[in-house]
Formats: structure tokens, sequence, C-alpha cells
């Protein structure tokens, strides 16, 4: 059965960016602090990898998945992966109005809903993990009770301001468990599995 | 010399407490869920390790609010040490206990550091903690992160300006698998990097 795991870097005080992210500048203003474990690469994610350690293993799962969601917003910033996050496998990108060019490469819109992406990713990941991105899509997910894990890269840092990983939750708990911690130079590889909503 | 050391609860989404706290319900709606961990406080094994460190803290800083809402802990923390409360308006009332009122963070800083001898000084409280970080005060943070999302609530980290403050994590402490889950908890230590240009 696949899982749907969310994969971010987010600084202990819960920022995902920087301040002021925009179209040019997706982590925001010195928001690349939050990507020091990754191996300085282009616009292909593989070319990130880190080269050992737990940073690698945690890099390797999420390149081992069997298919991706992505918000709109996290998919124009990264310029779309040019259409391939990984190894051709397809890309989800939920939003709530699909432009009028075709999406590129393995990547295709989905406008009907956090569901219908969630059942569509799962029958094309055929059996494989699903990796999610993004924090509008993550809290799409949380609030629908649709998120099986979350794999943070917990970075050593206060960003002070920026966007946050965890806000527009409602008020109701959302029990967790700490399934993996794993201490890396300049990172912490937390795994929690979601065990309830409300 | 003496560090000067945060101590909170904070659920993995960065809330110190649930929504609506006040006099009445002080950790919020339901924010009692935080301090479930808090049941092995007395017990062998890194809860108990954690709060017998927080106990052996020779001074207290506490920011107004946290103090007030504890019911100013009838003037004694632990062990009477001596509790600086961090405040704009000093109460008209005299401190009970061991508590004096500080309206400046550097001096608060500089007189728990001093009656904390060859301890260390715990801090407690939110507007207390930003109050040092901004002041480049606060050396270490110990957070007792709880696996759970509160969704809504006080936050930890607040109010602090686009300021990288950079960390090291110099000791993580996990509640073993077997632990119930309502009581997990990873207590995470980090030590605050200081500019070399800090005072």
């Amino acid at each position: 059965m696949s899982k749907i795991v969310l994969y971010m870097s987010m600084s202990l005080d819960g920022f995902i960016t920087g301040p002021d992210d925009g179209m040019d500048h997706g982590l925001g203003v010195g928001g690349e602090r939050l990507h020091a474990w990754l191996s300085p690469g282009g616009v292909d994610p593989r070319s990130h990898r880190p080269a050992d350690g737990p940073s690698a293993t945690v890099f390797n799962e999420a390149m081992a998945t069997g298919a991706v969601i992505t918000g709109r917003r996290t998919f124009d910033f990264a310029g779309g992966w040019a259409g391939d996050h990984h190894d051709g496998v397809p890309i989800f990108v939920l939003t709530h109005a699909a432009p009028d060019a075709p999406a590129p490469g393995h990547a295709r819109y989905v406008t009907d809903g956090i569901e219908s992406c969630v059942a569509q990713a799962k029958e094309a990941a055929a059996g494989r993990d699903i990796l999610l991105h993004g924090a509008a899509t993550a809290q799409e997910c949380l609030r629908a009770g649709l998120l099986d894990e979350m794999e943070l890269q917990l970075m050593p840092v206060l960003l002070g301001q920026g966007r946050r990983l965890f806000d527009n939750l409602p008020p109701d708990h959302i029990e967790l468990e700490l399934l993996r911690a794993m201490d890396a130079p300049g990172v912490q590889h937390l795994r929690y599995s979601v065990r309830s909503a409300g | 010399m003496a560090l000067i050391r945060l101590y909170m609860t904070m659920s993995l989404d960065g809330y110190v407490a649930g929504p609506h706290d006040n006099a009445d319900a002080p950790l919020g709606v339901n924010g009692f869920r935080l301090f479930n961990w808090l049941d092995r406080r007395n017990d062998a094994g890194p809860s108990g390790q954690v709060y017998g460190e927080a106990l052996a803290t020779r001074a207290l800083i506490s920011g107004r609010r946290t103090y007030e809402l504890a019911n100013r802990w009838q003037g004694d923390h632990h062990d009477g040490v001596p509790i600086f409360v961090l405040t704009h308006d000093v109460p008209d009332d005299p401190p009970p206990g061991s508590v004096r009122y500080v309206t400046d963070v550097h001096d608060c800083a500089a007189q728990a550091r001093t009656a904390a001898g060859d301890g260390d000084v715990m801090v407690h409280g939110a507007g207390a903690a930003q109050a040092l970080l901004r002041a480049g005060e606060l050396d270490e943070l110990e957070l007792h992160v709880v696996p759970v999302l509160l969704g809504q609530g006080r936050r930890l980290f607040d109010n602090l300006p686009a300021q990288h403050i950079d960390l090291d994590l110099i000791r993580r402490l996990t509640t073993p698998d077997t632990e119930e889950p309502a009581k997990q908890v990873a207590h995470l230590r980090y030590r605050v990097r200081k500019p070399a240009t800090a005072t």
C-alpha cells in the first residue's frame, strides 16, 4: 500500500522559506539556508544528492518514491523540475485552475481536489510510496486526513520570518509518532507517522 | 559563567499552549496534551534526566505572562532559587518569596548569571525567550518536542526579526520505542551560535 510521505526542510522555528518568497526567489530571502543539507546542483533534483550518511539515506528514499504530489506554488517555483522530478515518475500538481499550456514532461495538473489527487497518485505509484512537497498541499492533506508520514529535515537555525510549514490548521490535535530520528552534521532527520486526526 | 538555557515544551508545529490561553486556562484549550511527558519526570530515562537537570538550575528567568499564569509560583519555583521576572511594568505590590522584577533584558541576564553562580539559569516562557534571543543573551535551548500538531495556540518562536540565528544540536534524548505514544517526547538541546561581535 502506497503511503503519502511529506518531505520538507524546516527551520527549528517552523519555516520552509525565508520572507518574500516569489517566482525569482522560491526559498525567499535567505531561505537557501534550509537546503544546506543538500549538495549544490541544478534544476534536476537528483543533482543535489548528499555525499553519504543519513542525509544520503533520506535522499535516496525520496528518490525511490513512485509518484510526486506537489502544490502549484512549489511546482512553479521549482521550474516544474523541467517535467521530470526523478526517474520519470508521474508528478501530480494540485491547483485550482490549470494553465492553458500543457504540463511539462511527466507532470499533470489536478483540479478536482486533494482526494482525487491522492487517489490518482496511489494508483500511479503501484505500491511505492508517494513524495509530497509543499506547505499548502501538506496542510490540505493533513486537514483531509490523507497524510501518512512526514520526513522532516530539521535545520538548526531560526529564520525568524518566512512561510511556515504548519499553518492554517484547525485547533484539532493530530497525534504523531516519531518513527525514526537520525542526526547528521547540520541537519536532523525526523520521520513521523500520522496516527490520528482530530 | 552560568549558561542561560530555555526549557520549553513545544508541539512539532511550534506551540507552547493551545488557543485562548488565559488565567483560567493557562495552557489554552487542550494545551495540557503537551505535558503528558512529565508523568515520567521522576522515572529513570530521558525525561527524568532532563527534568532533574532543570531542577538543578540555580536561577530562573521568566516572562511576566508566564509568571502570572503560574500564579507567581507563590514565590518559589524550585529550591528557593532567585526568580527574575522580566516585565515592562513593575507591579506595585512587593514581589513574593525569591522574586525580583527586572525591566531591562541585559540587566536581567546579568543578574541571573551572577545569582546562578556555578549553576545554570533556567528560562521559562515564550515572551522571555524571544526577548533574550533578540538581545543575544540566550545560550542554549532545551526543547521538549512532543509528537503532536496542536494546530493553533501560542507559538514559541514568534515576533523575531528576519535575521538568522544559527544553532548547533548538542544533544538529543528520545523516549524509548516502548514508551506509550502519549508520553513520547524528543528532548533536543541546541547551543546558540554567537556572532563574533556579540557582547
